[in-house]
């Protein structure tokens, strides 16, 4: 079994707002897979879901387990840093490390330490000393000194300056990232995990909107720039979205030969972030 | 610090034409280790088997080797291949235009290497 997660149907209602409408979706072992969408798109709560934290309706399977259901098992292969800091504001970190080390099965008091002794963050310090940076730096390292085979990282590097940022997605890479282990994270800041994700999830009022490999999106989305005549023609091939540039129209396409666009202006492959807007636009359009 | 990534070119294929870069300059000499996968993907926030991937086109080109366990090197020789294909790109392509322009500019080839010369004896010549 190569799937890691795998929704099939997954619905969550809060009364009568579906946050998560008639999901479905894999994620295989070893990907890196980013998840976007706008605020109140659904994406915490498909998280939570793939979590145990939550109950939903349809298949979800996480690890060959039932999240909600089996929650305890899952823990111990699963781990989870989330957007709101959660490490409690009295407790020094020595005491945090003793804390995961009687709580977990899969963690390494040792490998955290040389994870911290990179940082400035000393052992006999409380959390509320620490500066925002600096927790999170705890946090991922206390996190990736769990042996474990999903991460899930929620906004991980909110409200952190772009220093921090860099060295988080670095860190993760040098030190937790290996192939093997898989991460779904999720994040409004597109750019920086652009080249760093496998597999791409756009999300909005509940259902997916785009679920590709990123190796796949330069042969399925292309936008062109084109103005007049060329720009009608091109119009006639159906772009998803359009919007003007300096006075060029920018279109984006799904699915249209490249070959077919390149005669009618500057064809190129979309950011992500562009694509994003595309979609989301697109959709609503 | 960021490398600027050219959007219309995979980012694997710029990796590797950066590495000729550096075998070209001579930052990487016959026999160096390049730099490992990890830490190119740690350093620049990509995607370990973009990196791999970029690697891959130089063993193809037999610009760099693969030794297990311990990474990858460049090949004895690579540079003197490199600087061979490139000298005879320049050969192909560029000087015919440039000899191209000095006959429609009607300069006289043999002060151009004059020049050359003096600017090489001045600044001392590699």
């Amino acid at each position: 079994m190569t799937s890691l997660v795998t929704a099939s149907n997954v619905s969550k209602r809060y009364g009568d707002i579906r946050a998560v409408d008639n999901v479905s979706f894999e994620i295989e072992k070893g990907k890196i897979m980013g998840l976007f969408g706008p605020n109140g798109a659904g994406k915490t709560t498909l998280l939570k879901a793939v979590l145990g934290l939550t109950d939903c309706e349809g298949q979800l399977s996480v690890l060959g387990l039932d999240p909600f259901k089996q929650r305890k098992a899952l823990m111990k292969n699963i781990c989870f840093i989330a957007d709101v800091a959660v490490l409690p504001r009295w407790i020094k970190v020595s005491q945090l490390l003793e804390f995961m080390e009687w709580t977990h099965p899969n963690f390494s008091r040792q490998r955290a330490e040389d994870l911290l002794s990179r940082t400035k963050v000393r052992k006999d310090a409380k959390v509320r000393e620490l500066s925002k940076g600096m927790v999170t730096q705890l946090h991922l390292s206390i996190i990736t000194a769990i042996d474990a085979k999903l991460l899930v990282l929620d906004e991980p590097t909110l409200g952190l300056d772009i220093i921090f940022r860099k060295e988080f997605y670095g860190n993760l890479l040098s030190d937790y990232f290996d192939g093997e282990r898989t991460i779904l994270i999720t994040t409004h800041q597109v750019e920086e995990i652009e080249n760093l994700m496998t597999d791409i999830m756009f999300i909005n009022d509940g259902r997916i909107l785009l679920d590709s490999s990123m190796e796949t999106l330069p042969a399925t989305y292309i936008e062109l720039t084109t103005s007049g005549a060329d720009a009608d023609t091109a119009r006639r091939l159906g772009p998803i979205y359009e919007r003007d540039v300096f006075g060029k129209k920018v279109m984006s396409f799904e699915g249209v030969d490249r070959e077919r666009l390149e005669g009618l202006g500057e064809a190129h492959t979309p950011s992500v972030a562009d694509l994003f807007v595309a979609k989301v636009k697109g959709a609503a359009a | 610090m960021d490398p600027k990534w050219n959007e219309d070119l995979p980012i694997y294929r710029q990796l590797r034409d950066r590495v000729v870069a550096m075998i070209l300059e001579g930052v990487l000499g016959d026999g160096d280790a390049l730099p490992s996968v990890r830490n190119v993907a740690a350093e620049y926030r990509l995607n370990p088997l973009t990196v791999l991937k970029g690697y891959q086109e130089l063993v193809d080109e037999n610009l760099v080797e693969k030794k297990r366990g311990r990474g990858m090197f460049v090949t004895d020789g690579a540079r003197k291949q490199l600087l061979k294909d490139e000298r005879q790109r320049f050969l192909d392509k560029e000087w015919p235009e440039v000899v191209a322009t000095i006959k429609r500019l009607g300069l006289d080839v043999a002060s151009l290497l004059e020049q050359v010369k003096e600017s090489d004896d001045a600044g001392g010549a590699e």
